[in-house]
């Protein structure tokens, strides 16, 4: 039987010791363990805290010779070079726009996290303004803004650039794959079968090299474009061709007897694909998914070997001048900051949107 | 659509998987507001048989034609009738992200065009008559299987089908969940909705049929008012899947 009933069984009270005890402590081999582990734990977050706190320095116009003294963290080098690691190579004075554009990015993300954005015509709508409003700032020419080449885009815009073009373009590429390969005609899955393959096989710093460097040799003029855009387009190629698969086997473990229901009670193709299948098959492969977008985000780092300068490698060139050369691992510490942010709160979304489609539907 | 031709007319229909045929000729009509049992052995395509008359399986060879409209594979044809045939399966089939009142009301909205909330109060009419319009609001899987194969045949119904077809409706429901189906059904065929059930509840066949329809390895055995059918099986098969069902 499948009835639930909204109680829960209610813990007993006990006593917070009995309960660590019993957890932690359960025989003496247990105990061990836990005395073990909690000891390494704690000596490595005394060490951290000790180093990025206690005896760290953070006057900003303190140089060298006085975090040297201090022995800690040197955090005036992210004051000193924050603007280079967040922006790059975009023109200094200039950067201003960039801060807004990654505004914007960070609100049309946002936007379309809240549930009641979830709907074709407002999520177009909202992804068309906030992609124009990038542009037009990032790219200027427009009302005055002095125009800037991609070539000298940088930083965390240019990352956020490359990891939302490579989702928003790859996502709906995935779909398509995974329902041309679910097709019955074999004109249709076998061709979308090897691509996918093909892709899979290939390592995505190929696919990046292949778009920067030889398509430009290869294709008719017209066609070649910003080499930006063509590197977006081949990450987003690499990432469909994964989440193609994801979304297959979300697909795949639909009972028949959903797409036969639908079929029974005289829905069409795109009726039953829009309203009964595509929604669960995203469900089931909501946590592959997640985990798909993390890895796009880390991998937009990959694009610094055909010219771009991402934020780890604007970050590489904040320290890489002259008085900060020391300071390395605070510049890192500082960007993984950046990075631990975007992930993390990409994976509480996708708990978040667990918890909220599986309210009250605990799958049989 | 034809107003006085038969529900549904069935004549030399076959059917194979591959190399196994599954149906070998069946011939049937079924008359408007006529209510007829199909049971037979697993395997002997019984299901394979309804699903030909909504079209879930293509047939190979014959003639099916539903409310005077020949299913001849044409999308057109097929779009009318599936309007017109509601089923329900052995496995429920709810779809389980959508509420039970939004299972009801999704087809008659995207296939009738009905609006919101038209398509509500048809809903709630048949969640009312299947007696769960209290759990509108829930989820199928916070349901009981029961209550889940009543909110199938709402579902159904809210469509305003001519036809229902069942298979096996209570085949995978608990012995205590069984009659709360079956009385839904008697009220429906009581109220002359044309129904084609395939179900080994020999009482409902009792109850309701107006015919029952024995299938042994595809083929259409015997067929029988329940009376003539339970008390002088003309056949021999007949008679051996009788006494397995009813136990003696
Ligand atoms: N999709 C299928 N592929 C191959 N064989 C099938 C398929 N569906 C049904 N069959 C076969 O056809 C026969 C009739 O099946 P079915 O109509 O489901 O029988 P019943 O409903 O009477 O138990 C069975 O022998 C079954 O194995
Ligand atoms: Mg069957």
């Amino acid at each position: 039987m499948t009835q639930t009933t909204p109680t829960r069984a209610v813990p007993r009270r006990r006593g917070l010791w009995r309960r660590l005890r019993h957890d932690y402590a359960a025989t003496p081999a247990a105990a061990l363990v836990t005395l073990v582990c909690g000891t390494i734990l704690v000596a490595i977050a005394w060490t951290l805290i000790d180093w990025a706190i206690l005896r760290a320095t953070f006057d900003p116009a303190a140089g060298r010779e006085a975090c040297r003294a201090a022995g800690g963290a040197c955090w005036p080098v992210i004051a000193a070079r924050w603007r280079v690691i967040l922006f790059g190579l975009y023109p200094y004075d200039e950067q201003w726009r960039a801060a807004l554009a990654c505004l914007v990015v960070a609100a049309v993300i946002l936007l379309s996290c809240l549930p009641r954005m979830w709907g074709l015509g407002r999520l177009a709508a909202i992804w068309a303004t906030g992609t124009a409003l990038f542009y037009l700032l990032m790219r200027g020419g427009l009302f005055g803004l002095t125009p800037v080449n991609e070539q000298q885009w940088g930083g965390l815009p240019l990352t956020l650039f490359v990891f939302v073009a490579t989702a928003v373009i790859g996502m709906p590429m995935a779909i398509v794959l995974a329902l041309m390969r679910r097709s019955s005609l074999p004109g249709i899955a076998i061709p979308a079968g090897l691509l996918i393959d093909a892709i899979r096989s290939l390592p995505l710093l190929s696919i990046l090299f292949t778009c920067a460097i030889v398509l430009p040799l290869v294709l008719p003029d017209f066609l070649i474009g910003e080499k930006l855009y063509r590197v977006v387009f081949g990450a987003a190629l690499f990432f469909a061709a994964y989440q193609a698969e994801i979304i297959r086997g979300g697909f795949q473990a639909i009972p028949r007897g959903q797409e036969e229901a639908a079929k029974a009670l005289g829905l069409g193709w795109r009726q039953r694909l829009v309203r009964i299948l595509l929604p669960q098959a995203f469900r089931l492969a909501l946590p592959a998914t997640i985990n798909q977008f993390v890895i796009a985000f880390m991998e937009t780092a990959l694009i610094v070997v055909v010219g771009f300068m991402d934020l780890l490698a604007s970050a590489n060139t904040a320290f890489r001048t002259g008085e900060w050369t020391f300071a390395h691992v605070e510049v890192y510490a500082f960007i993984a900051a950046i990075y631990f942010a975007f992930v993390f709160g990409l994976s509480r979304y996708g708990a978040f949107l667990e918890a909220r489609m599986d309210a009250g539907q605990q799958r049989s | 659509m034809d107003r006085t031709a038969p529900a549904i007319e069935i004549t030399g229909l076959h059917k194979s998987y591959g190399g196994f045929q599954a149906l070998r000729g069946i011939d049937l009509t079924v008359a408007r507001g006529e209510r007829v049992v199909v049971c037979g052995p697993s395997g002997s395509g019984k299901s394979t048989m309804i699903r030909c008359i909504n079209q879930l399986e293509e047939h190979d060879s014959g003639t099916i034609r539903v409310l005077g409209t020949v299913l001849d594979g044409r999308l057109a044809s097929l779009d009318e009738i599936r309007r017109e045939v509601g089923m329900v399966f052995q496995q429920f089939n709810l779809f389980p992200h959508m509420t039970v009142l939004e299972n009801c009301t999704l087809a008659p909205m995207l296939v009738r065009r009905l609006p919101r909330a038209e398509a509500e109060a048809t809903a709630m009419r048949f969640l009312e008559k299947v007696r769960i319009p209290e759990q509108a609001q829930k989820y199928p899987a916070q349901l009981s299987g029961g209550q889940q194969q009543r909110v199938a045949i709402a579902r159904a119904l809210c469509m305003e089908p001519q036809i229902m077809l069942f298979d096996e409706p209570t085949s995978a429901l608990d012995p205590e969940m069984i009659a709360e189906v079956l009385d839904v059904m008697v009220t429906l065929a009581q109220e002359g909705m044309t129904m084609v059930c395939v179900t080994h509840e020999m009482g409902f066949a009792r109850k309701v049929a107006d015919r029952v329809i024995f299938m042994d390895r595809g083929e259409i055995i015997e067929a029988a008012p329940p009376g003539q059918f339970f008390s002088a099986p003309q056949n021999d098969r007949t008679r051996q899947f009788l006494s397995q069902v009813l136990g003696h």
